[in-house]
C-alpha cells in the first residue's frame, strides 16, 4: 500500500473529473473525516485515514481490500473506474441518464443503452461525456459515456445507441472474484 | 486462636512490597527503567519460562514503583503526581555521528607536507599606534597602505599612478582568490567539479553502449570486475505521513489541471446552445459586428451612420 504518485494522481482524477466535474474537489477536502487514494497491487482505494492506519500493519501480500476500491491501473498505465465506485460516483455526478424499466435488464447484463430506453437525460450533455445512469425511482445502476449530445440525440431512430455501457450493477456477481 | 494459617494463606496470596535479590535492581526512576543484573536462574526458567518471566518482570514493576513512591509529588487535578528526576542511564545516540568534513586542498597538500596549522591572532601589535589593530575588517593593518596620507611612488611611474588604488585593487583580488578557492573546496567535497562531471558522463555513455548490443547486454561477454548496471530506484512518498501534506498537494493538482484546461481547449465550450452566437450578430448586423449593432438599438440614426464609419475597420 502506497499513495499515488504525481502522475498515476493526475490519470485518476482526470478519469474521475469525467464524470464528477469540478466535485471531485468534496472527494478530497471532505467536512466529515480525512480520506486519501492509496494504492495496493495496482488497485485504487479510497480510504479513510483511520482505516489507512490499521492498514498499514498488514502486510503487502496479506491485505486484500480496504476502503473503497475506486478501479485499478491496466498494465499500460490506464486507469479503469470500477462499478464499486459508483456510491462516490452517483453522489457527485453532473450528468445523469434514467432509463425506463423496460431497459434495465439489457443494461444489466452488460449492453448500451438505445433510446428506446432512454427515460430522461440532463439537459446539457455534450458527447462523449461521462454520465451516471439510474433507473426511473432514482437507483444508480452503473455508468457509461455519451455517444451523441443531447441535441443530436433528438432526432435519431429508437435504436440507435446513446450511452456506451461502461459498468454496471451487474459485476457484482459477474466479476465478483475479480472486483474488489 | 491460630491465625498463622490465615496470616500464611495471606502471605501467599499477596508478594512482598519489597524485592530482595543478591544483586540489587537498578532504577533509574527518571527514564521509568529497572535493570536486572543478576544471572538468570537456570532451574526456573526450564521448569516453567512464562512464570519465570512474569515474576521477573513483577519484581521489576514491583521494585519500580517502591522507588516512584519515594519521589516528591505535586497535586494536580487528577490526584498527586511524582515529580521524576533527571534520567541517569545514558542512552545510546539516535542518529550516527556526522561525517568528517571533507579536507580543502590546502589541509590535503599541508597534510602531505607535514605542515602544521597555525592560529593566528585576530589583534596584530601597530608600532606606530602603540596598541593592538585588528589584522583585517573595520581599521585592519591590511588597509594601511591605502589609507596613510602619504605614499611612496616608485621611480619612472605614470603621471596617473594611484598607489592607493593599486593596494586596494591588490588586497580585493586577494579576497576575490580566496573565495574562488572556497567555491572549488565546496564544488569537489558535493562531487560537482568538472573532473567528477566527465566521470559521470563516462559511466553514463557505457552503461548505455552495454545495453545497445541485439540482446540488450544479455548475452554479452563479461569483462573480470565489471559492475551490474543498477537503474534508478522508484521512490514513493512513505504511506504512513500526516495526510495533509498529500490533501494539499492533491488541490494543488486538481486545480493545475483545470487551468491546463483552460489553456489547451480551444473548441466552443460544450455549454453553447444551437444557435451560432457569432453567425447571427453578424447576419443581425449586416457584417458591422455586435458593437454598431447594440449603439444602433439604443441610440438614433445618425449615431448609428458615425459608428458605421469607424466601425470599419
Amino acid at each position: 500500500m502506497r499513495p499515488l504518485t504525481e502522475e498515476e494522481s493526475k490519470v485518476v482524477f482526470t478519469k474521475l473529473a469525467n464524470y464528477i466535474g469540478k466535485n471531485l474537489v468534496h472527494l478530497i477536502d471532505r467536512t466529515d473525516e480525512p480520506y486519501c487514494f492509496r494504492l495496493q497491487k495496482d488497485r485504487v482505494y479510497y480510504v479513510s485515514e483511520s482505516s489507512m492506519r490499521l492498514g498499514i500493519s498488514v502486510a503487502r501480500p496479506n491485505l486484500v481490500s480496504l476502503g473503497t476500491c475506486f478501479g485499478k491501473f491496466s498494465k499500460s498505465g490506464k486507469f479503469k473506474l470500477h462499478i464499486t465506485a459508483l456510491d462516490y460516483v452517483a453522489q457527485y455526478a453532473k450528468y445523469k441518464v434514467w432509463i425506463k424499466p423496460n431497459g434495465e435488464m439489457p443494461f444489466l447484463y452488460g449492453n448500451n443503452i438505445v433510446k428506446a430506453h432512454l427515460g430522461r437525460i440532463t439537459e446539457d450533455t455534450p458527447e462523449h461525456q461521462g454520465v451516471v445512469v439510474f433507473s426511473m425511482s432514482d437507483i444508480p445502476l452503473g455508468f457509461g459515456v455519451t455517444a451523441r449530445s443531447t441535441i443530436d440525440t433528438r432526432k435519431l431512430d429508437p435504436t440507435a445507441i446513446i450511452v456506451f455501457h461502461q459498468a454496471d450493477v451487474g459485476e457484482y456477481l459477474r466479476d465478483e472474484d475479480t472486483l474488489f | 486462636m491460630d491465625v498463622s494459617g490465615i496470616l500464611a494463606s495471606h502471605a501467599a496470596k499477596y508478594k512482598s512490597v519489597t524485592v530482595e535479590k543478591e544483586t540489587p535492581l537498578e532504577v533509574d526512576a527518571g527514564s521509568l527503567m529497572v535493570t536486572d543484573l543478576n544471572p538468570i536462574d537456570e532451574e526456573s526458567y526450564n521448569a516453567n519460562l512464562e512464570e519465570h518471566l512474569q515474576s521477573l518482570a513483577r519484581d521489576g514493576a514491583q521494585a519500580l514503583f517502591a522507588s516512584l513512591f519515594t519521589l516528591p509529588t505535586r497535586p494536580s487535578a487528577d490526584g498527586p503526581l511524582a515529580q521524576l528526576p533527571p534520567p541517569t542511564y545514558q542512552l545510546p545516540r539516535a542518529k550516527p555521528l556526522p561525517k568528517p568534513k571533507p579536507p580543502t586542498k590546502w589541509e590535503v597538500f599541508a597534510s602531505a607536507k607535514g605542515i602544521q596549522k597555525k592560529v593566528r591572532d585576530k589583534k596584530e601589535w601597530d608600532e606606530e599606534k602603540q596598541e593592538w589593530v585588528n589584522r583585517w575588517g573595520r581599521d585592519g593593518k591590511n588597509k594601511q597602505l591605502e589609507d596613510q596620507w602619504i605614499t611612496e611612488v616608485p621611480l619612472h611611474a605614470d603621471v596617473d599612478f594611484d598607489p592607493r588604488k593599486v593596494a586596494r585593487d591588490e588586497r580585493k583580488a586577494r579576497v576575490a582568490k580566496n573565495e574562488k578557492q572556497r567555491d572549488q573546496n565546496l564544488a569537489r567535497a558535493a562531487g560537482k567539479g568538472p573532473r567528477e562531471e566527465r566521470k559521470r558522463d563516462i559511466e553514463k555513455t557505457l552503461a548505455t553502449t552495454r545495453i545497445s548490443t541485439a540482446s540488450m547486454g544479455k548475452f554479452d561477454k563479461k569483462l573480470d570486475g565489471e559492475k551490474k548496471v543498477r537503474g534508478v530506484k522508484r521512490k514513493f512518498d512513505p504511506t504512513e505521513a500526516p495526510i495533509d501534506h498529500e490533501k494539499e498537494a492533491s488541490l494543488a493538482l486538481i486545480s493545475r489541471m483545470e487551468s491546463d484546461s483552460k489553456k489547451t481547449r480551444r473548441e466552443p465550450q460544450p455549454e453553447e446552445s444551437v444557435l451560432n452566437v457569432r453567425k447571427a450578430v453578424r447576419f443581425a448586423s449586416k457584417g458591422r459586428g455586435g458593437i454598431a449593432l447594440g449603439r444602433e438599438s439604443a441610440g438614433g440614426r445618425g449615431r448609428g451612420r458615425g459608428g458605421r464609419g469607424r466601425g470599419k475597420r
